[in-house]
Parts: structure tokens; C-alpha cells; sequence
């Protein structure tokens, strides 16, 4: 009987729940929206960070000793170490955000000379990877996963092209600084010299332009080339500086994928870039909360539709709540009759929000990221739960305006 | 018979300065149809809606079917009222979107117990045997009323409390619900009915006049005294 009385109630009053369900689907579609485009713009916004470069440094562990005599101090020395290359795969193969790490490219950095307009200039020639793939990291697609500064370094501007394979021992991509001090274009060959500090042996080897790297920073002024080249110039193999590592902190902290890296390579220190994560983080956090702000904003004036137009029906019914305490009915059943229509005004209403919100973040997503958002299943009873609580909410006045209609009082046409 | 409603000093304030009722005491015999008459303003909706638990006497108490009804809490007055009182209004007040059967079975939710057969079987009774899948609108004043009194004995109350039952009424559709509540006498029900008319009123074995919130006479009805009077033969007009 409950059912039948709040359906046909529902019915009868056709006009004035569509009203209540628009202003419940006004609030909930801004609510899915702006849900949906965060978890899907968290995620963008993650990958879009990691465009401008590494947030993670991994560095040798030194050891710095200190030189003197007895009541005399020197100063202190630090060991030069190195990091195996052999290692790196590692990084990939952390423990739990293996996942996360998109990408990272070795350094070798080494000065060499090179000759120009008669005269040898002093460069530093940096070995890294380009694209490299990493065999000890199969993919799904029967491949291996490759990394390098294709990966982590999108934001480098390049004209020609980059250094395509590992094998190309002859590549290099040049800062436009050098290119501009050495006179090089894209396609130019040219010659670095390395001189071993301890041999006074110096070695050669001969290059050819493939792409000229614009960042304005310290890459402006360096020559890459393949880490082999580096290696085998310098006498180093197996031996890299520094790595730097692009991970996509969304939903873990820089800090949790630093420390996995420690842990599978006991030799390295890894640290987070943290101007740039503790940018990021603001920005993420501004963003949610200007988004907070503009969902609270809309779901008080649902409440507010709903508040008013549960007021007016309860008002335009009180002759037949009246009734129905006169024949029997307890304040339990009139706030349950009413709790109910407000509960499935608010499941109407949220799923009609869902459908628009989606649409909606559809479009910012388009606008603003220029590719479509992401199905985020847990918005969906995100979504109901806000739109059920809101309407809820929003009946409690109408509710206790109903509870205290006396039945004596309307039958007689008070 | 024993008294089923004893009414003691009540005295009912709206307001300070609005008296309803100023000491009204009466009793009322379990099986007895008693008719309440007096002008407008007199106070005998308020006497018939304290006496219904629909309202509470600001002095004095009310006793019904040996329960006293005053001081008892909401909830209790509803139970009581859902199991023992059954109610009859001048305006009907039906539930406009609910049918004529839905309507009775209202009434048998309320009290616990909803039974379709039943609530069919006494809308027969009155004479809507055909009409039960209808909506208030589609019905005749004369039809929505029975539909109120079916509603009120679904629950097969003690004491039936009809206010203005045949006001809004033709003669025709007056007469056939004053049959209806004779037949209630007839059953054993304690009928108690406020009315305008001194033919309505003929047809009680008892008239309550109040005048100013007070009892100004209480006596057999006239229909009594003489010789009594088949409700088919009273103009209610």
C-alpha cells in the first residue's frame, strides 16, 4: 500500500517532481562533471607535468672523507662514483609503482674539445639513451619497453631529428648553443677529441649532426650522443652519472617511488625534483578546490529547488496529510512517505545528472585537454549518494512542516 | 448498555480570548445515536473532534470505551483512534489520487492489517460494488461520501463520528447516507453526529444542543418522543 500511495502521489504531481528532479540534476551533473573531469584531468594533468621533464634524480651514494692532520683539518674529498648501467632496469621493476615510472634516461657527462675556426673549443659531451629498449622489461605486445630522452624529454624543441637507435654510433643531437659556436647544421659532421686525464691519451671520434636541441637550459650547451659512444670515448663502460626519472605521481607521492628505487638498487640515492612535484601538487590542489567550491555552490541550489518545491507540496497537501493522520497514520508514516519521494527524486535526479555530467566533462575535457575523458565508474554512486544526500537534505524542513500539521486543524478548513 | 464517552468539565481555549467550549460534560450510552445541533460557532466540531482524539480539551477529560483518552500520548491517540473511532466528514476528504478501494484499504494500512477482499466487501455494502476502481473526481457527492463511511467502518470502530454527514448533500444522497448510519445504530455502533438540520437530528435517539460552547439542552430527539421516524421519511432539505 506504502508503494502504491507514494507512486500514484509521485504521478499526480508529474509536473512539480520534474521540477524537484531538474534542480537535483542541475547539481548532480555539475557534481559528475566536475568529478569525472578531475579524475580524468588528475591523470592528464600527471602525464602533462611529465612533459617537462624528469621529477626524480638518481645519483651514486658518495662517501666524502675528510683529509687532515691530526688537529689540522684540509677539507674533504668526494669519491667519484659512478652508477652501473647494467643496474637500470631495476627502476622499472620497483616494487608496487612499477607502473608509474614512465620513463628514464642515464647520463655520462665528459668535457671534450672540439675544432672550430681554428681554434679547439671545450664542450661537454653527454651519453645518454634516445629510445632504448630495456629486454629485461618485456611488454604485452611481445616487444620490449623502451625509455630514453624520447620519453622523458618531450619538451625539448628539435629541428632535424633525433638520434633514432641505439646502434647509431655515429648521431649526435647538439645544443643550439654549440651548433651556433661550433658553426654546425643539422647533417654537419664534425669531431670530438677526449684527452684521458691519467694516460694523456686522446681519443677521437667522429660525429654528424642529426637534430639541434633547444631548451633554454644547460642541454642548449651540451652534445649528446648514445651512451655507448660516451662509454667507449672515455673508457668508461658500464658507467653512467646520474639518472633521471620521469614518474607520474597521481596517485602516489614522488617521495613512495623515490624510496622503491633505493630499495632495488641499494647504491643510489634518489631524489625528487621538488620545486617541480610541490608545483604540481598545487596546482592539483587549487584546481579540486576551485572545483569543490563550484559543486558546492550548485548542490545548495538544488537543495534549494528541491527545499521549495517539497514546501509547496506539502502545503498544497495538508488537507490530505491531515487526513491521513486522522485515520490513522503516525508522524513515522507521513516522514517516510516523504523521505521516500525525496529519496527517488534525488536517484532520479542523480542519474539524469550522471548522464548529463559525463557529457559535460566530455567537453571540457575536449576543450581543455583536447582528448575525451575517461568512464570513471566510481562517479556513478558518487554521484547518486550526493544527489540522494542533497535531496534528503533538502526535505528536512518540508518533512517537519508536514509532521506538525494538525489534522483538526485542516479538516475544519484552517 | 455502559457509557461509552464520558466527557467531564472540558473546556476548550483557542486562544485567550476564543472559548470553544466552557465546561461541557455529557455521557454517552455504548449502542446510543445522539445528535449534536446548535448555530455556528457554538463549538460542536470542536466538541465532536476532541471527543474523535483528533484534538485535546484544554480542561477536563474524555473518556471513551472505558479509556481515558486525555493526557494519552500522540501515538497512543492514533492507535486508539485508528481501532476505535471511526470518522465521517462533511467534505469527505478522500485521497483524490488513490481509488475508491484504495481509499478504504488506506485505512486497513494504518491499522496494520490490509485486506482487499474486506475493504471490497464493505464498499459493496454501501453500494459501490461497481465503482471501487474509481477516483474521488469520478464520483458523485453522494458516492464519495459512502466511500467515506465505508472507510470509516473498515476497521469495525465502536463509535462512528460523523460531522455535517449529509451538509453537502441532495435530499436523495442525504437520505441514502442516513440509512446508512441507522443501519450502524442498528448494528451496535455508538453513533455520535453533528448537524444543522432538525430532520437529521430527528433521526437520533438523542439531541445535545450546545450554544456559546455550553450544553443549553440534552434530550431525547423528537422522532423519540413522538412516533419515530424512518430515515427514508425525513427531508433533510
Amino acid at each position: 500500500m506504502f508503494g502504491r500511495v507514494l507512486a500514484k502521489s509521485l504521478a499526480r504531481r508529474r509536473s512539480r517532481v520534474a521540477l524537484a528532479v531538474l534542480a537535483v540534476v542541475m547539481g548532480a551533473s555539475m557534481a559528475s562533471a566536475l568529478l569525472t573531469t578531475s579524475y580524468s584531468m588528475n591523470e592528464k594533468l600527471a602525464s602533462e607535468f611529465r612533459q617537462f621533464g624528469a621529477n626524480i634524480m638518481v645519483l651514486p651514494r658518495s662517501e666524502t672523507i675528510d683529509v687532515g692532520l691530526p688537529g689540522m683539518s684540509l677539507g674533504s674529498v668526494t669519491e667519484q662514483r659512478y652508477i652501473n648501467e647494467s643496474q637500470l632496469w631495476n627502476i622499472k621493476r620497483i616494487q608496487n609503482w612499477s607502473a608509474n615510472v614512465l620513463g628514464y634516461a642515464p647520463f655520462l657527462y665528459q668535457v671534450v674539445s672540439s675544432r672550430a675556426g681554428g681554434s679547439d673549443r671545450q664542450l661537454v659531451l653527454t651519453g645518454t639513451y634516445f629510445d632504448h629498449a630495456v629486454p629485461q622489461v618485456p611488454m604485452g605486445d611481445g616487444g620490449d619497453w623502451t625509455t630514453g630522452l624520447r620519453t622523458i624529454a618531450m619538451y625539448w624543441e628539435v629541428s632535424g631529428g633525433w638520434v633514432e637507435r641505439d646502434d647509431d654510433l655515429t648521431g649526435a643531437m647538439v645544443g643550439t648553443d654549440v651548433a651556433r659556436k661550433l658553426g654546425l647544421l643539422v647533417g654537419s659532421p664534425f669531431e670530438v677529441n677526449y684527452t684521458d686525464p691519467e694516460t694523456k691519451e686522446v681519443r677521437s671520434a667522429d660525429l654528424q649532426v642529426r637534430g639541434i636541441v633547444t631548451t633554454g637550459g644547460g642541454e642548449d650547451s651540451q652534445i649528446f650522443v648514445n651512451l655507448d659512444v660516451a662509454q667507449n670515448l672515455t673508457a668508461r663502460p658500464d658507467k653512467v652519472h646520474t639518472v633521471q626519472v620521469s614518474a607520474l605521481c597521481y596517485q602516489c607521492p614522488a617521495e613512495v617511488i623515490a624510496r622503491e628505487i633505493q630499495h632495488v638498487m641499494p647504491d643510489v640515492e634518489a631524489k625528487t625534483v621538488r620545486q617541480l612535484v610541490n608545483a604540481e601538487t598545487m596546482i592539483m590542489m587549487r584546481l579540486e578546490n576551485m572545483m569543490g567550491l563550484v559543486t558546492a555552490i550548485a548542490l545548495g541550489a538544488s537543495a534549494l529547488g528541491v527545499m521549495t518545491t517539497m514546501t509547496t507540496s506539502v502545503i498544497e497537501r495538508r488537507r490530505e496529510i491531515g487526513l491521513m493522520k486522522a485515520i490513522g497514520s503516525t508522524n513515522g508514516s507521513i516522514g517516510s512517505l516523504f523521505t521516500a519521494e525525496a529519496a527517488i527524486i534525488g536517484v532520479l535526479g542523480g542519474v539524469a545528472g550522471y548522464i548529463v555530467g559525463y557529457f559535460l566533462a566530455g567537453l571540457v575535457g575536449q576543450s581543455v585537454f583536447g582528448s575525451a575523458v575517461t568512464l570513471v565508474p566510481v562517479v556513478i554512486p558518487l554521484t547518486l549518494g550526493i544527489s540522494v544526500a542533497v535531496a534528503l537534505l533538502a526535505a528536512v524542513i518540508p518533512v517537519r512542516r508536514a509532521l506538525r500539521i494538525e489534522p483538526a486543524a485542516v479538516l475544519r478548513g484552517d | 448498555m455502559g457509557d461509552m464517552i464520558r466527557v467531564e468539565g472540558v473546556v476548550k481555549d483557542y486562544d485567550a480570548r476564543t472559548r470553544a467550549l466552557d465546561g461541557v460534560s455529557l455521557t454517552i450510552r455504548e449502542g446510543e445515536w445522539t445528535a449534536i445541533m446548535g448555530p455556528s460557532g457554538s463549538g460542536k466540531t470542536t466538541l465532536l473532534n476532541i471527543m474523535s482524539c483528533l484534538d485535546s480539551p484544554t480542561e477536563g477529560r474524555v473518556v471513551l470505551a472505558g479509556t481515558i483518552v486525555t493526557g494519552l500520548a500522540e501515538k497512543e491517540l492514533t492507535r486508539f483512534r485508528c481501532q476505535n473511532i471511526g470518522l465521517i466528514f462533511q467534505m469527505y476528504h478522500l485521497v483524490p489520487y488513490l481509488t475508491a478501494l484504495e481509499n478504504v484499504m488506506l485505512a486497513q494500512y494504518y491499522s496494520g492489517t490490509v485486506d482487499e477482499a474486506q475493504a471490497r466487501r464493505v464498499l459493496d455494502e454501501v453500494g459501490l460494488g461497481h465503482r471501487t476502481g474509481h477516483v474521488p473526481a469520478h464520483l458523485s457527492g453522494g458516492e464519495q461520501q459512502r466511500v467515506c463511511i465505508a472507510r470509516a467502518l473498515i476497521n469495525a470502530p465502536r463509535i462512528i463520528m460523523a460531522d455535517e454527514p449529509t451538509g453537502n448533500l441532495d435530499a436523495a444522497n442525504g437520505r441514502r447516507v442516513l440509512e446508512l448510519i441507522r443501519k450502524l445504530k442498528e448494528d451496535g455502533h455508538t453513533v455520535v453526529m453533528v448537524t444543522h438540520s432538525q430532520n437529521v437530528a430527528a433521526l437520533a435517539d438523542r439531541v445535545i444542543e450546545l450554544v456559546d460552547g455550553k450544553v443549553v439542552s440534552d434530550a431525547a430527539s423528537p422522532g423519540r418522543t413522538g412516533a419515530p421516524a424512518a430515515a427514508g421519511a425525513v427531508s433533510i432539505s
